[in-house]
């Protein structure tokens, strides 16, 4: 059984490709250039699976944010705060956990008990506690992303709600000399500022982290003060994707299929 | 026509019956009023807190607004506030009865509370037997329009849930709910049978919001198992010898033990695939949650209600998401 998991998110598109349960194959794409390249558009999106490299799958499921973005042909397509369910559970083997979210523009807390998921929080209207707001504030410092991410010690107070009000209260602080991992730092407790309001609903013992945010060892690191353990899943960006995958593995043996054909 | 008695929830209605009342469940006539936010505000403005149960505000503006004279207040076993409440409206010149169902369900303490109850109504156990007897007929249609829900797939999960709801106070009038649930039941046995794709049970008290049985049904789930609206029509009344059995067999507003003995026979009976406990905002039946989920196996889901008659858009996605995945474990795993 070979599947083929696409998790099309507003920054990068992720590809995991999966056979008998093992991963063989992760790759991701800027989301412009996947649609450029690789789709074209004939009754819903379609894709080039050749162009890609990528061929002889028994099953392939999709997933994203906005139903027009998922809607490919040939494809199962699949809710994604379902798709990253599923990629959590297989990857923890655990059944009752809060999984935190955080992609390029948007975040996702929910809670699964039993192996069920029972709430949901999604943000809304801003995208200011996302990927984009570590990236531009990074560009900001003039530092790599994985850089900024290990300061946590002594973090400066950046208190706009505003991601680019943020960015000019950063920009001040440069100026009065405050050193780099100081800012780095604040800027990393930011946005753990910005996911707690998110998060209040969502106390427990386990906080999964997924999406690429997860990578961010200082907003971890605060996370961990919240939970009694904190687990970062190995790849967390492709949580989704690999969601996808196993849950093609589970359409293709039992007969949910059923119901996405009917 | 007979004097309205306000009932606060389910009590023995059979002594007030007797006694020739006719009672009227102050929940009912608040859910169902075209302006239950008017009864919410009627009760606001009177004082109660912003941090106070709907429900407990709904039943002091039913009150106010249909000029109700006398109640029963349950002020034990059902809702600690309900206590304050009957205070409250004899402040306002209403006359209250209070009732309740013991914390510890010993037949003694039952029949105890039972005999002061039909003493405050004049009633002897003799003329409450008998229309203990006359309601029989109709609670067995109760069971019947159940039974049309669970066993073949013919009524609505919202069918089941209204005229059960409907039995703590047999919307006034026993003759004529009778009439009305034999038409009822004659429209849906000629029905045919719909098998849901998801059955579910709903526990906790009746919702604010009534829209989450066509929710659920567009999800295609349907409630085959409304827990309390149940026990409102006491299905067990007829194995009971006599009153005192009856009101100690009635689970909601005793141990938490008990009451879930029944819900995992249904479970069972049912074959249930989920849970949807409800809990109302401000309530401390939201504790019950944790219990229930710790004791019973199959998945829940629990959700809140606050002042709303509709179900928010928050709440239909996770129900939706929830539903989403049961359908997956139910039909793959």
């Amino acid at each position: 059984m070979r599947a083929l998991g696409i998790d099309l998110g507003s920054r990068q598109v992720k590809l995991a490709v999966m056979k008998d349960g093992k991963l063989e194959d992760m790759r991701s794409y800027s989301t412009m250039s996947f649609y450029r390249n690789y789709c074209s558009y004939r009754e819903g999106i379609r894709l080039d699976t050749k162009a890609l490299g990528l061929s002889d799958f028994d099953m392939a499921v999709s997933t994203g944010y906005g139903k027009n973005n998922t809607n490919m042909a040939d494809f199962v397509q699949i809710n994604e705060i379902k798709a990253h369910v599923y990629g959590a559970l297989a990857q923890t083997g655990l059944e009752d956990f809060m999984l935190l979210d955080v992609g390029g523009q948007d975040v996702k807390v929910t809670r699964v008990e039993k192996g069920m998921i029972t709430d949901i929080e999604l943000n809304e209207k801003c995208a200011a506690s996302c990927g984009r707001y570590l990236e531009n504030m990074a560009n900001v410092l003039e530092i790599s992303l994985d850089e900024m991410a290990n300061c946590s010690s002594n973090p400066i107070e950046l208190s706009s709600t505003c991601a680019v009000f943020a960015e000019s209260e950063l920009i001040g602080k440069i100026a009065e000399g405050i050193e780099l991992e100081r800012l780095c730092a604040g800027v990393n407790h930011s946005m753990y500022k910005r996911l707690q309001p998110m998060l209040a609903n969502f106390k427990g013992r386990v906080l999964v982290v997924s999406g690429g945010v997860a990578n961010n060892a200082a907003l971890t690191g605060y996370l961990a003060n919240d939970y009694d353990t904190v687990i970062k899943l190995d790849n967390p960006q492709f949580n989704g994707a690999i969601g996808c995958c196993h849950y093609a593995a589970r359409l293709a043996s039992k007969k949910v299929l059923e119901r996405h054909v009917e | 026509m007979k004097e309205k008695i306000g009932i606060t929830t389910t009590v023995p209605v059979e002594a007030i019956i007797a006694a020739g009342f006719a009672p009227v469940d102050l929940n009912n006539i608040f859910v169902t009023s075209n302006d239950c936010q008017g009864y919410i505000e009627a009760a606001e403005r009177d004082g109660f807190p912003k941090s106070m149960c709907a429900w407990i505000k709904g039943l002091y503006g039913a009150c106010m607004i249909n000029g109700i004279k006398k109640i029963v207040g349950v002020v034990q076993g059902d809702c600690s506030n309900t206590a304050s409440l009957t205070e409250v409206l004899r402040l306002r010149g209403i006359d209250v009865i209070p009732f309740s169902y013991p914390h510890e369900r010993s037949a003694e303490n039952v029949k105890n509370e039972l005999d002061r109850f039909m003493k405050l109504w004049g009633v002897d156990l003799k003329s409450v037997e008998a229309v203990r007897a006359s309601l029989q007929g109709i609670r067995g249609k109760a069971i019947l329009l159940d039974e049309l829900t669970w066993r073949e797939s013919k009524a609505s999960g919202f069918e089941n849930h209204l005229y059960q709801v409907s039995m703590s106070d047999f919307n006034s009038d026993p003759e004529v709910f009778e009439g009305e649930l034999d038409s009822k039941l004659c429209e849906i046995e000629d029905r045919e049978a719909d098998e849901p794709r998801l059955r579910l049970g709903y526990i906790g008290v009746p919702p604010m919001m009534a829209d989450l049985y066509e929710f659920a049904e567009q999800q295609g789930a349907r409630m085959v198992y409304n827990e309390v609206q149940r026990e409102f029509a006491f299905p067990r009344a007829g194995y009971a010898k006599n009153i005192y059995e009856q009101y100690a067999d009635y689970t909601y507003p005793y141990d938490i033990d008990f009451r879930l003995k029944e819900i995992k026979k249904q479970i069972e009976e049912r074959k249930l695939d989920g849970l949807v406990h409800y809990t109302q905002a401000f309530c401390h039946r939201a504790l019950d949650d944790i219990i229930i989920k710790s004791r019973i196996d199959i998945p829940i889901i629990n959700i809140e209600g606050d002042k709303s008659d509709r179900l928010d858009a928050r709440t239909r996605l996770r129900l939706e998401a929830f539903l989403d995945m049961l359908c997956d474990r139910k039909e793959a795993l």
